[in-house]
């Protein structure tokens, strides 16, 4: 009993302390902070410090209880931290998706313990599966209360665990610089990806016992990725790339991360090898270049997923074979000898055997590649796509652009793309509408299609498109989303509109969950179930968010609400009724081969 | 199924035996026995993992996504003749007045196990050795009267002349790491 009350007077005195800490804290004003000489931070102030010292520029968060202290400390930071004020913390998520994708530089986003964490979580699933850099500081209950089931505390490490990279709790100031220099190298570094830090409450309102240091974290001794290939596997894979008479090109998003674009055009066109892009891949290479064929997987183009068939060397650079794209694995390029450029380990042999397998950095391997390879002329195999681009022109493109009935997706992507010369940035959300638009945007430069591609996320492109624009201002960002991806995250059409930022947003509006019953038609006998949507007056909806906006129903009237969307120079929403069953086609049967691509 | 033992070296953080374990929950690979410890290199974790599958390259998959976690410095997967491994086991056996006595001489002499406790109504022995050789003994004392039994995971060093430890140092994580 005794011990018990000693416990407890302890903590009260140790509250005590904690008061008296916090109230030094507000009394210190900017200028103390900036004065020469050793520097004594709160916990919450060293957060700032190590944000700017990583060159962070925004913060994408939400306020609430136990980050309080932390967007305390952000108010006299404010001239040099930007903070974007979401509307839901799933959107604070993709928006920082959205900028560190056309930005290159990690997302940062700022929330609260327990919704405000676990809202956090699907884009933080989003982000690791589609590697994207995120720093993601969740506030969390003082450290005396962990464990209590105190207001708002919810056990943030044990749930995002499973889906970041690299998570810490934060329960002393003491350990932010350091903390923070490890996760701005493990979330930008090797295969970037979101880590997450829990930043107890007493964590942040504490002084420091020592004076603020930042010193930036290059490597760590469990935690290194290489970057730079070892020569031998090198020299192995330009063996089998020499050899090869019929060598194909399979690259991914690992090229746009590592910046491996001018490497890329310089190895196709040395060794005149035919390339093909993944959905991620898409844009870094132009659409117009002789070497690229198209794209890949389950609603890719005709030829280059079924000549995958006849490659006898296949070259993967930065690309996981996802189940999308291989269709049944079990039967995908079995006559093909591997090589795979890739930066984590763990991918090598996961799904298909390489025989020539090169961990590393994309721009580094193709750097080292592009002199040992030869240069080649493989015109007669290229030819090859073309014929099967000409079946597809005829049973599939010419269908979908002819200027017949209700207006269809493929035109209205097809003219953005004519009017925006290719030159735009194009966010999809998930569905029918984001196969489209990687279908028919002709893609000019890179960092032009961002969409969620591994986890497929609905809701993703409103506040990714923000995001998107926020990271690259000075682009045409337009968002392509459909009517049942909109109203998942349509509360951020207020983000958009506070910020002012010029974002394009076009509704594809079937009035339907269209690929879903694109499948029920397909494979379910036309049951369609629980895919037919009541839509809100989506114009109506953005005007009160103070959104201007208009509605085209009418081909003819096509071109000139493009024109309208396109010459605003504030957020702008263009809702276009499309043909309500269209199909997109080709299409892979889910658990098929890709050969078995199926035309109509 | 074949065993595997696996072991992982780690740095000695908070939540990483959750970091580790959720690796096999995902992959629906059932851990059959765990023994987590300070190695000879302070603040350097030892796992020891055991595991039956019948697939070698799911293993090797499994051990390649280990080693991805942040922490993790090294992991190394074996299969039984590359180890060597041994369990404890205690047994607390019921010795009432009355009752027929305990062989004390079998015990030590032809099974190697230990009286390690005496009490006033039981003894506890102690008897380590691989799986077969608990069992075995096990089998030879339970009509004795078993109060309790409980037999710790295993434990395992590799048949190379280095320590593992040795390739913990920066420069040497397996073939594709710097």
């Amino acid at each position: 009993m005794d011990n018990q009350l000693t416990m407890i007077a302890q903590q009260e005195i140790a509250s005590a302390e904690a008061v008296l800490t916090q109230e030094t804290v507000q009394s210190m004003t900017t200028t103390d902070v900036i004065a020469e000489g050793p520097r004594f931070l709160s916990g919450a102030q060293a957060l700032m410090e190590s944000l700017i010292a990583e060159g962070t520029e925004v913060i994408f968060g939400y306020p609430g209880g136990a980050i309080m202290p932390t967007y305390d400390a952000l108010f006299d930071y404010t001239d040099r931290l930007d903070h974007i004020l979401v509307r839901h913390e799933q959107g604070a998520g993709h928006a920082a998706q959205g900028y560190a994708r056309t930005s290159g530089k990690p997302g940062v986003c700022l929330v609260t313990s327990g919704p405000g964490g676990t809202n956090l979580v699907t884009p933080i699933a989003d982000a690791i599966i589609d590697c994207t850099p995120l720093v993601c500081i969740i506030g969390q209950v003082k450290s005396t209360l962990l464990g209590t089931d105190a207001f708002q505390e919810t056990d943030i490490i044990g749930v995002t665990t499973p889906v970041c990279k690299w998570n810490y709790q934060i329960t002393h100031p003491d350990e932010v610089p350091e903390i923070m220099a490890k996760a701005f190298y493990i979330a930008t570094s090797g295969k970037p990806g979101p880590v997450v830090i829990d930043f107890t409450r007493d964590a942040q309102v504490g002084m420091m016992d020592k004076p603020y240091q930042y010193k930036k974290i290059e490597g760590l001794a469990s935690y290194k990725p290489r970057t730079v290939p070892k020569d031998e596997h090198v020299q192995k894979a330009a063996e089998l790339i020499n050899n090869a008479k019929k060598p194909y090109i399979l690259f991914g998003h690992g090229v746009l991360i590592s910046g491996a674009m001018e490497e890329l055009k310089a190895f196709v066109e040395k060794t005149d090898i035919p390339c093909a892009s993944t959905l991620l891949g898409l844009s870094a290479m132009p659409i117009d270049h002789p070497n690229y064929v198209g794209w890949l997987g389950m609603h890719g183009n005709y030829g280059p997923n079924v000549l995958t068939d006849q490659a006898d060397v296949i070259i993967a650079i930065g690309m996981r074979f996802d189940d999308r794209v291989t269709g049944d694995a079990t039967k995908y390029i079995r006559q093909a000898r591997v090589v795979h450029i890739e930066i984590d380990p763990s991918e090598i042999d996961k799904i298909i055997k390489a025989e020539a397998p090169v961990v590393g950095d994309a721009k580094e391997a193709l750097r080292k590649l592009l002199p040992l390879v030869k240069a080649n002329n493989h015109s007669t195999w290229r030819n090859e796509f073309k014929k099967f681009d000409v079946i597809e022109e005829q049973k599939v493109t010419r269908r979908e652009l002819k200027e017949e009935g209700e207006i269809k997706m493929a035109e209205v992507v097809n003219m953005l793309s004519q009017k925006t010369n290719g030159e735009a940035c194009i966010i999809a959300d998930v569905g029918q509408h984001q196969m489209i638009a990687a279908r028919y945007y002709q893609f000019k430069k890179p960092h032009s299609y961002i969409a969620s591609g591994g986890l497929g996320t609905m809701g993703f492109a409103i506040p990714a498109a923000f995001g998107a624009k926020k990271g690259a201002p000075d682009r045409e960002v337009v968002a392509f989303i459909g009517d049942g991806c909109f109203q998942m995250t349509i509360q951020e059409l207020g983000t958009i509109a506070q910020s002012g930022l010029a974002v394009k947003l076009i509704i594809l509006n079937n009035n339907y969950l269209g690929m879903v019953r694109q499948w029920q038609q397909l494979f379910f006998e036309k049951r369609y179930s629980f895919v037919e949507l009541k839509n809100p007056d989506f114009v109506t909806i953005a005007k009160g968010f103070g959104i201007t906006g208009h509605t085209c129903s009418e081909r003819d009237n096509l071109s000139d609400s493009l024109d309208a969307l396109l010459k605003s120079d504030k957020p702008y929403l263009l809702e276009v009724i499309v043909e309500k069953e269209e199909n997109v086609f080709p299409m892979v049967p889910a658990g098929a081969s890709v050969v078995d691509i199926r035309l109509d | 199924m074949t065993t595997y033992t696996i072991c992982i070296f780690t740095e000695n953080t908070f939540g990483l035996l959750n970091k580790i374990t959720i690796l096999f929950t995902r992959r629906r690979v059932n851990i059959e026995s765990l023994t987590v410890s300070e190695t000879e290199r302070k603040g350097v974790s030892r796992y020891t993992i055991t595991i039956k599958h019948d697939k070698r390259e799911e293993v090797e998959k499994l051990v390649r996504q280990i080693r991805k976690v942040v922490e993790v410095l090294a992991v190394f997967g074996y299969l039984d003749d590359e180890v060597v491994y041994n369990e404890i086991a205690l047994f607390k056996i019921a010795t009432p007045i009355g009752t027929r006595p305990i062989d004390i001489e079998t015990i030590n002499k032809v099974y190697k196990a230990w009286v390690v406790y005496w009490g006033l109504d039981y003894v506890v022995i102690e008897k380590a050795g691989n799986e077969a050789e608990i069992m075995d003994f096990f089998r030879y004392i339970k009509p004795y009267g078993i109060l309790e039994f409980v037999k710790s995971g295993r434990v395992a060093v590799g048949k190379t002349p280095q320590g593992l430890v040795e390739y913990l140092p920066q420069e040497v994580h397996g073939e594709y790491y710097a």
